[in-house]
C-alpha cells in the first residue's frame, strides 16, 4: 500500500515535469506565422546555394527543437535561419516544436 | 565525322552527369541499411523523437544536409561519422531514396497558419 502510494506520488511529480517540457501548441501556431514566409510555400527555394527549404510540419519535436537551438547558437550557418534563431527563447521553440510536430499531411 | 562526334559525345556526358545528379532509389535503399537504425525503416524516426523524419523530405534538401554533415558545416557526431563514408553518388543516392518513400508524415506549412487565407 505505502509502495503504491509512493508509485503515485512518484507519477504525480514527475508528470507534469515531462508535459511542462513541451510547449503549448495553440501559442506555437501563431508563432509560426513567420515560418510559413519560407517553409509555408509548396517547392519553395533557398536561393544559395539552390535547395528547398525542408518540410518541417510533421517533424519530430526534440529534433525540431535541437536544429532551432542550432541556428541560435551559430551552429548550423544559414544566415536566415540563424536570425530567427537568436530572436527565440527557449519557451518560443517549445511552442514551435509542439505545433510542428503535431501537424499531420 | 569528328566534327559529329563531339557534340554526341558532349550530350552523352551531360544525360549521364544529370542521371548520376538525381540518384538511383533502388541503390538509395540498399546504402539506407545503416540510417533504419535512428531514422526508421520507413525513414519515419518513430523510434526516439531526437532523429528527424527523412521519408518525403525534399531530395536537395537531403543532399544539402548530408553535403553539410560531411564537411562538417553541420555538427553531429552521430551524422558526421556516417556522412564520411558518402561519395557524392551514395548522397545522390540515398537523397533520391528517403524523397520519394511513401508514407512519408513531413508536409509544409501551407494550411498549417493562424489567419492563413486557405
Amino acid at each position: 500500500m505505502t509502495r503504491a502510494l509512493l508509485l503515485a506520488v512518484a507519477l504525480s511529480i514527475a508528470l507534469p515535469a515531462v508535459a511542462a517540457d513541451k510547449g503549448d501548441a495553440e501559442a506555437g501556431k501563431l508563432k509560426v506565422y513567420t515560418c510559413a514566409g519560407c517553409h509555408g510555400i509548396p517547392g519553395w527555394k533557398n536561393p544559395y546555394p539552390n535547395y528547398h527549404v525542408p518540410k518541417i510540419g510533421g517533424q519530430n519535436y526534440d529534433y525540431l527543437i535541437a536544429a532551432l537551438t542550432e541556428y541560435k547558437k551559430g551552429e548550423r550557418s544559414h544566415p536566415t535561419m540563424r536570425a530567427q534563431g537568436e530572436s527565440l527563447s527557449e519557451q518560443d521553440m517549445r511552442d514551435i516544436a509542439t505545433y510542428l510536430s503535431s501537424i499531420t499531411p | 565525322m569528328k566534327h559529329l562526334t563531339t557534340p554526341i559525345v558532349l550530350a552523352l556526358l551531360l544525360v549521364s552527369g544529370m542521371a548520376s545528379a538525381k540518384g538511383d532509389a533502388e541503390a538509395g535503399k540498399t546504402k539506407a541499411a545503416p540510417c533504419a537504425a535512428c531514422h526508421g525503416p520507413d525513414g519515419n524516426a518513430g523510434i526516439d523523437p531526437q532523429y528527424p523524419r527523412l521519408a518525403g523530405q525534399y531530395r536537395d534538401y537531403i543532399v544539402q544536409a548530408l553535403h553539410e554533415y560531411k564537411k562538417g558545416d553541420r555538427k553531429n557526431p552521430i551524422m558526421a561519422g556516417f556522412a564520411a563514408t558518402l561519395s557524392d553518388a551514395d548522397i545522390d543516392d540515398l537523397a533520391v531514396y528517403y524523397s520519394t518513400l511513401p508514407g512519408g508524415k513531413l508536409t509544409d506549412l501551407h494550411g498549417h497558419i493562424e489567419g492563413e487565407a486557405k
